[in-house]
């Protein structure tokens, strides 16, 4: 599977308006990543990272040219059926996890099984393995009250599984987090990409974050300024 | 069903805020049950005396009007009556008591026959019979007073130049939604008493001439009819028949006289009506304000919810339903409470008198869950639209 085109943009611009201004935050980008890639996206603050991954999440839509994800091109699509497409295809992880508070760990996986024509018998099989993958059997019924932030990052990355879509995009996963609980997560990201072969978009900050990647982007102004993909040239980059 | 869980968890977010609005719309329901039942409950009970085939007669000018009480027999005599007894409001006062319960002067003879929905042991209606003196009470009335058979029962004229010294001989029961309150006296006793004071104080006396004013009056005529066709016949032909005298009459179903009870009361029906919809809308206030103070709170697990797959007309669904349970709760506990309560507790008792018996009618019970429901969805609706329309970057925002 991998090498064949999971994500594709062409010409791509993205502008914002704010009141009589606009603000223009990514210009004319061509990117191409293949299914299977775990791609880190990395710059400084406003180089419009977070706005590509939303592009290629279908959160967003783009001022001009074409966003390509698995062969629909997103900006064809209706709202009713992008937000249908985002529930089929992607899983989200994000900063600072956004469980539903009121959830236990059990209910928030399910949430988005929920969608789903699964008999409540299936979805509870299926939430058990995005449970046991992410390795937190035994914690269903805790709320997120109750679990560490590692934890809870853990259940986000279960919810974002459960429907085993085959894009994960995830925004900072390890911002939040102390370096050996993060370096767990980075573990986790890898193993569902090397076993389960997910295509993994990652915003970044953090190099050692990147060296888990098989791909760094560096963005600025708006701008892909790098494209590293070799393990070497990677450690070096981030 | 497989989003109860996620409704009702959310409903049980903020307990304190959450109680404070189902008490709020439970307390204001229970308060406009009570005021609303009040009307309710007397049309019912006037319609439901239908099945009773009963007219009543009364001077056409209203009850301070004179209702000579030989007409009593002429009217029984009548094609299509069965039975026919004065029915002479005294309004004597029991001991200390400032709101005087229902007493009426009746014929012992057949009160029984015309107001059948009541019942009372044989022994103790023969009692009445035989005992000039005597007194039936309804169960209630003697529950509250404590009055048992064989107790005197005195009450002091309070419209009337005569007090009465009553044994209770009887104790009738009936329906919950009828007169238990009532004390049924011989008419012929009252008539006596009026006339002895009339003799007693002389011809000059300002007593004895209210007493002859008042005595020989049957106040009003409860009949009973063969059938329920006769009965507006029956009105027609009795009127007809008194047109022309000194007292003319005015005779009408028995829930015809019920429903001119509440016509008594003017406006206040209207002006309930209204306290009613200005309780609403201020219920309105109160769950719309919980409801947008609990959506802003969660407006990045709203765009969360969106970015993995809930659509619009889903979430728009869960706020919906969300505010729909929390009034829902309130209108369960107001409404259906209050019907409950009144329902297997006897809560005339504690109105003093000015209520016979209370109960919350179905329909009206009904009524307040509805309004309570209506109410979840119309607080509901702006906060579940604008979550249903917000933006999913703009809800990440604080996190992406």
């Amino acid at each position: 599977m991998e090498g064949s085109p999971s994500i594709e943009l062409r010409g791509v611009d993205k502008e914002y308006r704010r009141a009589e201004f606009v603000v223009p935050v990514l210009s004319d980008l061509d990117l191409t990543v293949a299914e299977g890639e775990f791609l880190a996206l990395m710059g400084p603050s406003g180089s419009g990272k977070s706005t590509l991954l939303n592009l290629v999440a279908g959160l967003d839509t783009a001022t001009r040219g074409e966003v390509i994800v698995h062969g629909r091109n997103l900006g064809t699509l209706s709202e009713a059926e992008i937000t249908r497409w985002r529930a089929d295809n992607v899983g989200f992880i994000f900063q600072t996890y956004n469980l539903i508070p009121v959830l236990t760990a059990f209910e928030n996986v399910e949430l988005p099984l929920l969608l789903t024509k699964l008999s409540r018998k299936r979805r509870r099989e299926n939430v058990k393995t995005a449970l046991r993958i992410v390795g937190l059997e035994g914690r269903e019924h805790h709320t997120p009250r109750q679990l560490s932030g590692g934890q809870e990052q853990r259940v986000a990355i279960a919810r974002a599984i459960v429907t085993d879509p085959y894009l994960l995009v995830a925004d900072e996963p390890t911002g939040d987090l102390d370096r050996a609980t993060a370096g767990e997560i980075l573990e986790l990201l890898e193993q569902l990409n090397r076993e389960f072969q997910k295509t993994i978009v990652m915003v970044t900050h953090d190099p050692l974050a990147a060296r888990r990647a098989n791909r760094v982007l560096h963005l600025d102004k708006g701008r892909l300024v790098d494209d590293v993909t070799d393990e070497t040239s990677i450690s070096a980059a981030s | 069903m497989k989003y109860f869980t996620y409704i009702l968890r959310n409903a049980r977010r903020n307990p304190v805020r959450t109680g404070l609005t189902i008490a709020s719309t439970g307390i204001c329901l229970f308060l406009m049950m009570i005021l609303l039942s009040f009307f309710a409950m007397s049309a019912e009970v006037s319609s439901a005396s239908r099945i009773f085939n009963r007219i009543v007669t009364m001077n056409a000018n209203g009850f301070a009007g004179m209702l000579p009480v030989a007409r009593v027999r002429q009217i029984a005599a009548m094609d299509g009556v069965l039975a026919a007894t004065p029915f002479q409001w005294y309004g004597g006062k029991y001991h200390d008591e400032v709101m005087p319960f229902a007493q009426f002067g009746v014929d012992a003879d057949v009160v029984f026959d015309i107001l059948d929905e009541f019942t009372i042991p044989a022994d103790q209606l023969a009692d009445f019979k035989a005992d000039r003196k005597g007194t039936v009470i309804g169960r209630k009335l003697a529950q509250d007073r404590n009055i048992k058979v064989g107790d005197s029962l005195p009450l002091k004229g309070d419209i009337y130049p005569v007090d009465l010294d009553l044994v209770v001989r009887g104790i009738y029961d009936g329906p919950n939604n009828r007169d238990l309150r009532m004390c049924l006296f011989h008419y012929e006793y009252l008539d006596e008493s009026l006339k002895q004071t009339t003799m007693g104080a002389g011809s000059g006396g300002s007593l004895a001439t209210e007493a002859s004013r008042i005595s020989g009056n049957a106040g009003s005529i409860f009949i009973k009819c063969q059938s329920a066709d006769a009965m507006v016949e029956l009105c027609r032909r009795i009127d007809d028949e008194y047109r022309s005298t000194e007292f003319p009459t005015r005779t009408q179903t028995e829930e015809a006289f019920g429903q001119m009870f509440e016509e008594m009361m003017g406006d206040l029906k209207n002006t309930v009506y209204w306290i009613g919809a200005a309780v609403v809308v201020s219920l309105l206030f109160v769950a719309g304000n919980a409801m947008a103070m609990s959506m802003r709170e969660r407006t990045s697990e709203v765009a969360v919810l969106k970015a993995i797959g809930f659509n619009k007309s889903l979430v728009l669904f869960l706020v919906l339903s969300e505010a729909v349970l929390v009034a829902g709760l309130g209108g369960a506990i107001g409404a259906l409470g209050c019907k409950f309560l009144c329902d297997y507790v006897d809560v005339a008792r504690f109105s003093g008198g000015f209520l016979p018996f209370f109960y919350v009618p179905w329909n009206t019970a009904l009524l307040g869950l509805g309004v309570s429901l209506f109410v979840g969805f119309a607080s509901g609706l702006i906060p579940a639209v604008l979550a249903a329309n917000s933006s999913v970057i703009d809800g990440l925002r604080k996190v992406v």
